[in-house]
């Protein structure tokens, strides 16, 4: 078991430094970080509820370069293995498929922490600044616990979707198939609240069909705690933050074992 | 408990392409390399060379027949701490170094930091990458990249070497100097497998040879055997009679 997590971990290490490295990763942090400062700019255009309008902002941003990161950056290191046949230089060593799939998942989740919490940090200094040049009657509420918490939802959100794409990466060739199928489970994901609301009316039995669909494709907006950062004691219960995070740990370990199962049994040619 | 490399009676087809039929890649192929020695596994592009080398080292699993290696599974990732592989393409990942590459190797063979400092100093300088160490292994030239792959197979002084086209990308002085390691190494006492379609390499570095052909083992035996079997007096010669370019 210690000298699996020391594979795993070393595998980790790889991806990680390989994607620090990388320029394109590099340009999209920077791009983030100007958008993000550039709030300090504009927020005078905004009318009234400053605070609101510009947590959001900050969140969003963030949310944005982890879905370029996902759907770019990881999609791509998962094909890798494929395309170019890194996966042969890493297997020919005492490194078991299993620990492959979680090596890289790890990684890359680790990646899209330092991402979050380089965006966070910068993104409460914005805010933290705003709110001193126009005053508390503009800018009311500035919780840190909250504020963090909206980041910790942010990264649960990308975390399934991670392991969603590296499950995908296991069934499918190419990166840009695995890119396309992604894309369409991060629309369903967002589409099947609406369906549900939209079938409210419908039989039981296909309200149950579609709620039951969330099991496989998570409700996002669960985890959407922004709202929270600008708003006084508005603390969600203990018992549905333990609940939400039970969620995401269950869902990515179910789906990357499912991802190992497929890895362990299909030729990496 | 068999030593050293068992293929017996193993078949593999690769899934069909759309517009492709599916022809078998190797087709109840049977050989042993035993402990020591050095096989060479010689063939025509798509005679199922590589194929061998990708089921050994478990990227690909036999559809019938048994692989084993010291009696066990290929299956077995442990397996590995013994195995130097070098691919036919060198593949990392992008923007590492070959020293990223050897610390993640040390992690995952359990070397010391001081073995791998040691051993890493010994063959980065031995393969003239001392210098390079530092750069990204993109920023390589082919030569480089094969090369670095050598690095990191020797690293952990394995005792099975599998080489697949060892000597592919490399300029004559590579070629050379990379003929001389292998020849050392056999010195050394290691098992190494092959695969190439240079024949003269053959001549010079193995103890016995492998012929396939369309997926078929045409010929196992020393090169002289070879020359006995089909009345030839070159390897070149042994080899295309056993796939019947030319009559013996």
């Amino acid at each position: 078991m210690k000298n699996s997590l020391k594979r795993i971990s070393a595998l980790a290490r790889l991806v990680v430094v390989d994607g620090i490295r990388r320029h394109a990763l590099i340009g999209l942090v920077v791009l983030a970080l100007g958008i993000e400062v550039s709030g300090l700019f504009f927020f005078s255009f905004v009318p009234r509820d400053i605070g609101r309008m510009l947590t959001d902002f900050i969140v969003t941003i963030g949310w944005c370069a982890g879905m370029v990161f996902l759907f770019f950056h990881a999609v791509q290191v998962m094909s890798w293995g494929e395309d170019r046949r890194v996966i042969h230089t890493l297997l020919a060593r005492p490194l078991s498929r299993t620990e492959y799939v979680a090596g890289v998942f790890a990684g890359l989740l680790f990646l899209l922490l330092l991402l979050n919490a380089l965006l966070g940090a910068i993104g409460y200094g914005v805010l933290a600044l705003i709110r001193h040049w126009v005053g508390e009657v503009y800018f009311s509420h500035l919780g840190i616990l909250e504020y963090i918490l909206s980041w910790v939802g942010v990264l649960c959100i990308q975390a399934m979707i991670l392991s969603a794409i590296v499950l995908f990466s296991g069934i499918i060739r190419g990166g840009f198939t695995v890119l396309l199928v992604s894309l369409t489970y991060y629309l369903i994901c967002n589409g099947l609240p609406v369906a549900i609301e939209f079938f409210k009316d419908a039989s039981p039995l296909a309200r149950k069909f579609m709620v039951g669909l969330t099991l496989v494709f998570p409700n996002f907006s669960r985890f959407d705690y922004k709202g929270l950062i600008v708003a006084l004691g508005k603390w969600p219960e203990v018992t549905t933050l333990a609940l939400n995070l039970a969620y995401v740990v269950l869902y990515c370990a179910l789906v990357l074992t499912l991802a190992a199962g497929i890895y362990n049994r299909r030729d990496l040619k | 408990m068999a030593e050293g490399v068992c293929f017996s009676e193993v078949w593999k087809t690769y899934e069909r392409e759309l517009g492709t039929d599916a022809q078998p890649a190797l087709r109840g192929v049977t050989f042993a390399v035993r402990r020591g020695e050095t096989l060479g596994l010689i063939g025509a592009n798509g005679a199922g060379k590589s194929t061998c080398i990708r089921l050994l080292m478990d990227f690909i699993r036999p559809d019938k027949g048994a692989i084993t290696l010291d009696g066990r599974s290929p299956a077995d990732s442990r397996l590995r701490h013994d195995i130097g592989y070098l691919p036919e393409i060198a593949s990392f990942p992008a923007n590492l170094t070959v020293l990223d590459m050897l610390s993640f190797v040390g992690a995952t063979h359990d070397l010391s930091k001081n073995d791998l400092t040691e051993q890493s100093e010994k063959w980065l300088r031995a393969l003239e990458l001392w210098d390079a160490r530092k750069r990204p292994i993109h920023s390589y030239s082919k030569g480089m990249q094969q090369r670095a792959s050598f690095v990191l197979a020797l690293v952990h002084d394995p005792s099975l070497l599998i080489l697949d086209e060892p000597m592919s990308g490399l300029d004559p002085i590579g070629r050379a100097s990379i003929t001389q390691l292998i020849q050392s190494l056999k010195t050394q006492g290691k098992t190494i497998l092959f695969c190439t379609h240079i024949l003269d390499d053959v001549d010079r570095l193995a103890d016995r040879l492998l012929i396939l052909h369309k997926g078929e083992k045409r010929f196992e035996g020393t090169p002289i055997e070879l020359s006995g079997n089909f009345g030839t007096t070159t390897i070149v010669d042994g080899f295309l009679s056993a796939i019947g370019v030319i009559q013996p």
